[in-house]
């Protein structure tokens, strides 16, 4: 996007130049469309908002592609027309009252003059506001009113359009970070308007297009510092990228985030940065011979603070573990007239732990993905015995459970396990030679004298029952309810030992997951054992995706 | 009155409250400026006793809700749009606070208010 722009700038936009900046705004809000979608707090229909912004304002540009050589009146008329036949959604339908507003207020001028500008600006404002009986503030009519406000009071020192087009962009800018604080389900949700920020980025494409900045790139997140560890890069190690260079750093001037990312894609990858009271982190995979060049470069960058340098292969070495071998499953073979068990199971160390006490079948699945009836009904069809006992160990999969005991006609009976540390106490009751009613009642008695403890990481921000949770942040589960969200795992896994009242009980067992290393998993049960010396600690590999530790208290 | 059969009981909502809940969808709906009667009497009826729901016809068929919008639409805006949206305001406001899914929303747009002069 670098065609066109005179060098000294006139005081004035005229039609080429007005219509290279809508189509700046359009390809801006194109690159942004994914991350206002993102934003939707309502589970409507027509709640692509991003998607909507951008067919409207696409069917706009559509009406004034060919002509850019008309006045700007004649333009804006043409883009008002366009929004409106195009005009898709809530969104869509506001953006188009808002270029009716701008196409009215500056009238039939030949070109944009900061004066004209305001006009259409605020005439904008009206007409949006014109539309609805009950205005909600904090949408994207707020962040309308308060651009034209700022371009109002913009023009008291300018007539420069360009000049006033900066000066709403960090207002709209402004006016979208506040959106929160108007509007509660934003609050809650711990987003900003999506609306809002799709106006803002019209305006931030035309300032992106005169500062001739790209359009098409995205601009590069910044996660919050706490996220970035060693522990989600574990997984990552590839081949020729042995070593991992994570750096905090006090950059001494601003950083391009965008220059940044690119300078060390040339080094490595797996490249994550976050930030955090203003110092960064930078996380990077190099090969051997380039391991010291990350550093160096972020010393010319700012002050760094520390460093941190691991060689990977060493870490996957060192993970192999005992608790996960490559032996065949040996599952139980049932007699006919046997009880058999089908367990469901989320991890490979769950997997085992059934098989050893003597499921007949295994069924993987877990919190996010149930099996189906199907692949219920298929595990037992073909045991040698008619009489079939289902653990779902998930609450979503007891209904396929039941659903599958329908379908049979076998004697299938479902104990409605909801977490695994209920599935397995209800195991290890089964005697397969026994009456149904029997093994049926002393399982359900069983999955009562557990209680379940479930720890993992939030994946966005919300608040539950009047606790605060953070994206990133490990929260606590017991029995299936939240109890607390902590910034650490062994605050996460204590909290819930205290909910759960753990010292009245005679055993605690660890179920670590498939993201924990053994290592970690070891530390944090000899913390547990600090503070319960009464109670006896086990650990076993769980296998489980998602959760660091499932937890069993019995 | 529709019902929900519950373990100690009955709960009955009357059309009333969920034309209540539509009436306060409809004015956040942006696009929308009011409401209208359905015709004549309807009219005539409102003009007497102040309704707060005028506009919104709330009916209960073989344990379906079905609701009917009277709406004035702000001239320069995408009718189809406007329609489309307050319709899904509406179903979502409705079926979020009262736990039961609509089954059908029709929207009548009675006119247009002209408020801008071009």
């Amino acid at each position: 996007m670098s065609d066109g722009r005179p060098e000294t700038r006139p005081q004035v936009i005229d039609g080429p130049y007005f219509s290279r900046l809508i189509k700046a705004s359009l390809t801006w809000l194109k690159t942004n469309q994914e991350a206002v979608n993102a934003l939707n707090v309502f589970p409507v229909p027509d709640g692509d908002t991003g998607t909507n912004m951008v067919l409207t304002l696409q069917a706009a540009y559509d009406e004034i592609e060919k002509t850019s050589q008309d006045s700007v009146g004649r333009l804006a008329e043409k883009l008002a027309h366009g929004a409106l036949m195009g005009a898709r959604g809530n969104s869509g339908v506001i953006l188009s009252q808002i270029w009716r507003g701008f196409s009215k207020g500056i009238g039939k001028i030949e070109v944009l003059d900061g004066q004209s500008l305001v006009h259409g600006l605020t005439q904008a404002r009206e007409t949006a506001y014109k539309g609805v009986v009950r205005p909600v503030e904090g949408t994207i009519l707020t962040v309308c009113k308060d651009s034209a406000s700022a371009a109002e009071d913009a023009l008291q020192n300018t007539n420069d359009p360009y000049e006033i087009i900066h000066e709403v962009t960090e207002a709209a800018h402004r006016s979208v970070e506040r959106t929160p604080e108007l509007l509660d389900v934003l609050k809650e949700a711990g987003v900003v308007d999506a609306g809002g920020k799709g106006l803002l980025c019209i305006f931030q494409g035309m300032v992106r297009y005169m500062n001739n900045q790209p359009l098409d790139v995205a601009p590069v997140s910044v996660k919050p510092l706490s996220s970035i560890g060693k522990q989600e890069a574990q997984n990552a190690a590839e081949p020729g990228q042995d070593y991992e260079v994570i750096v905090d750093f006090r950059p001494y001037n601003p950083l391009n985030l965008e220059d940044f990312y690119s300078d060390l894609e040339e080094m490595g990858t797996s490249i994550q940065v976050g930030e955090g009271d203003g110092i960064y982190r930078m996380h990077i995979h190099v090969p051997t011979d380039k391991r010291y060049e990350p550093i160096d470069y972020t010393m010319s960058l700012g002050s760094i603070s520390k460093v941190h340098i691991e060689n990977l292969m060493e870490q996957v070495e060192g993970q192999e573990d005992p608790d996960i071998t490559d032996e065949p499953l040996k599952l139980t073979t049932v007699e006919p007239g046997q009880i058999a068990v089908v367990a469901v199971s989320p991890g490979s160390g769950f997997t085992r732990i059934f098989a050893s006490l003597g499921a007949a079948a295994i069924v993987e699945g877990g919190q996010t993905m149930n099996p189906s009836t199907q692949e219920l009904l298929a595990a037992f069809e073909n045991l040698p015995t008619d009489r079939v006992v289902i653990l779902p160990n998930n609450k979503n999969i007891i209904m396929a459970a039941e659903s599958a005991a329908e379908l049979t006609v076998k004697n299938v009976r479902v104990i409605p396990t909801k977490t695994l540390p209920q599935g397995l106490s209800a195991m290890l009751r089964l005697i397969p030679g026994q009456e149904m009613d029997e093994v049926v009642q002393e399982m359900e008695e069983a999955v009562q004298e557990v209680e379940s403890g479930a720890i993992t990481t939030a994946v966005r921000t919300v608040e539950i029952e009047g606790i605060k949770i953070n994206r990133g942040e490990i929260i606590a589960l017991h029995n299936g309810s939240l109890v607390s969200s902590a910034d650490n795992l062994k605050d996460g896994c204590l909290s819930f030992l205290d909910a759960a009242d753990a010292d009245q009980y005679e055993l605690i067992t660890l179920f670590y997951g498939e993201n924990i290393s053994k290592g970690a998993a070891t530390d944090m049960a000899d913390l547990i054992r600090e503070h319960y010396p009464d109670q006896i600690i086990e650990l076993q590999y769980g296998g489980q995706p998602h959760y660091q530790f499932i937890i069993s208290i019995e | 009155m529709t019902n929900d059969i519950q373990p100690q009981g009955n709960i009955h909502i009357s059309k009333q409250t969920i034309a209540t809940i539509a009436f306060q969808a409809v004015q956040r709906s942006y696009g929308v400026v009011g409401l209208a009667p359905k015709n004549i009497v309807d009219g005539l009826t409102n003009a007497l006793v102040k309704d707060p729901t005028h506009g919104i016809d709330v009916e209960y068929r073989n344990d379906l809700i079905n609701i009917d919008l009277y709406i004035i639409i702000e001239y320069g805006t995408r009718i189809k749009s406007v329609a489309a949206s307050v319709a899904n305001t509406v179903r979502y406001q409705v079926e979020k606070t009262l736990g039961l899914p609509v089954n059908e929303i029709n929207v009548h747009v009675q006119g247009l208010r002209i408020s801008n002069s071009d």
